[in-house]
């Protein structure tokens, strides 16, 4: 086990008082808050900042602390507590949950990881399972139709000592019409609670599935509506084409009109996604594409073309 | 096959979460979060949405020491920007296919 050295983690000497140890928490924990610092390795800072908190803010876990610093030892093993060593229980409520505590916070302090010591309970004999989340990636036609997916995941296991990870797996139907960004919960498939009344499945926590749509090759989303992009060739744009297009639905007609411009948007009604309470459409998107020039008869068609038209695309460049 | 949610009454979430329905009032009254249906207390749901946001507002109000009003703020900007960040994404995504 290692040792943490909570004074040195907060950056307040051993003789700091509240203020001092406030004062720095709170300057630590918005520097490195996960929600506020996207680098790699802020969030595990955070959790050691707001554990050392846990601790130096408390009295008697400071003390506790204080005496198991002062008399344990450090060998290439770890950090070994004095012999006969016990917690007081002083510090038994922490206000977060020990989950987010080290094994060296919860072997000194009691708790176990995954799990959070139910609140407001007269005999906090008991500790509520910890919530997981997990993302699950599936496909836009999946969306539409709705899919029955097998998950697997990592669940956090107290064993009284230490924490095991045990892999589960589950069969969940994804409802029809489920959304990017969605959130899904699986009541009580969490981390199991443990202690007096661990057999009420109330205890566990919960398993939040958090939806993610992978991108399709042909169609973005944007709220309901799909939108396909539509590649013509200048001529094609210029004088109108009939074309079969794809829909998540099958193939269907669709006209472009003549004189399309690049970036135009025609409207497929009901081809689009659906939700509780509307039907989203198709928007087809117009882009114009350059041949390249193979022979030197297309090249003349174009020399022809660009005597007769007389069209300047950046008129407004001469005001 | 596991059965799924997709909303939580309040005394549901209070359970789940290990919070209060004094802290979840606040969270409502700050504007943070709306139930879905609910004219009274009692009858209050939120969808999972809402039940994350409200989680996250009490953890950052405890974890940075900040009040409601400010709590409120720091949520409004996580939203907005989770909102454009995800804006951006898809913009990206449709810029790849236009050039």
């Amino acid at each position: 086990m290692e040792f943490k050295d909570y004074y040195k983690i907060l950056d307040v000497k051993e003789d700091a008082d509240l203020k001092e140890i406030k004062k720095s928490y709170r300057k630590l924990a918005l520097k490195f808050h996960p929600d506020m610092n996207p680098d790699e390795g802020a969030e595990e800072k955070f959790k050691q900042v707001a554990e050392a908190y846990e601790v130096l803010k408390d009295d008697d876990k400071r003390a506790e602390y204080d005496e198991m610093k002062r008399y344990g030892s450090s060998s290439e093993q770890g950090f070994k507590a004095p012999p006969g060593w016990q917690s007081s229980g002083g510090g038994a409520n922490h206000s977060g949950s020990s989950a987010d505590f080290s094994d060296f916070f919860n072997s000194v302090f009691g708790g176990g990881r995954g799990q959070s010591r139910h609140a407001g309970q007269q005999h906090a004999d008991f500790y509520k399972g910890q919530d997981l989340e997990m993302e699950v990636p599936i496909f836009l036609e999946e969306s539409v139709s709705g899919i029955t997916k097998n998950i697997e995941f990592m669940v956090p296991v107290f064993d009284g000592r230490q924490t095991q990870q045990t892999k589960k797996s589950l069969k969940v139907k994804i409802p029809a019409g489920v959304a990017d960004g969605e959130r899904i919960r699986l009541k009580g498939q969490g981390a199991p609670g443990q202690g007096a009344a661990s057999s009420d499945k109330k205890l566990n926590g919960d398993l939040f599935l958090h939806v993610r749509l992978v991108p399709h090759p042909l169609f973005d989303v944007q709220g309901i509506n799909l939108l396909l992009t539509v590649t013509l060739t200048p001529w094609e744009a210029a004088l109108g084409i009939k074309l079969e297009v794809p829909t998540l639905h099958g193939k269907i007609n669709l006209n472009i009109p003549p004189e399309s411009r690049s970036g135009k948007k025609l409207r497929i009604k009901g081809k689009g996604l659906k939700n509780k309470t509307a039907q989203g459409d198709l928007l087809a998107i117009i882009k114009i594409d350059i041949p390249p020039v193979t022979s030197d008869e297309a090249k003349k068609l174009w020399e022809q073309l660009a005597e007769v038209e007389k069209y300047n695309p950046r008129d407004d460049w001469s005001n | 096959m596991t059965n799924i949610t997709l909303y939580m009454p309040l005394e549901e979430l209070c359970l789940s979460a290990d919070i209060s329905q004094e802290a979840i009032i606040e969270v409502v009254e700050y504007g943070i979060v709306t139930p879905v249906e609910g004219e009274t207390l009692s009858e209050w749901v939120f969808d999972l949405e809402s039940a994350h946001w409200i989680k996250k507002a009490i953890k950052l109000s405890q974890q940075l020491q900040i009040d409601w009003v400010a709590t409120a703020m720091v949520i409004e900007l996580l939203k907005s920007k989770q909102q454009l960040e995800k804006e951006n994404s898809q913009l990206k995504a449709r810029l790849s296919r236009l050039l």
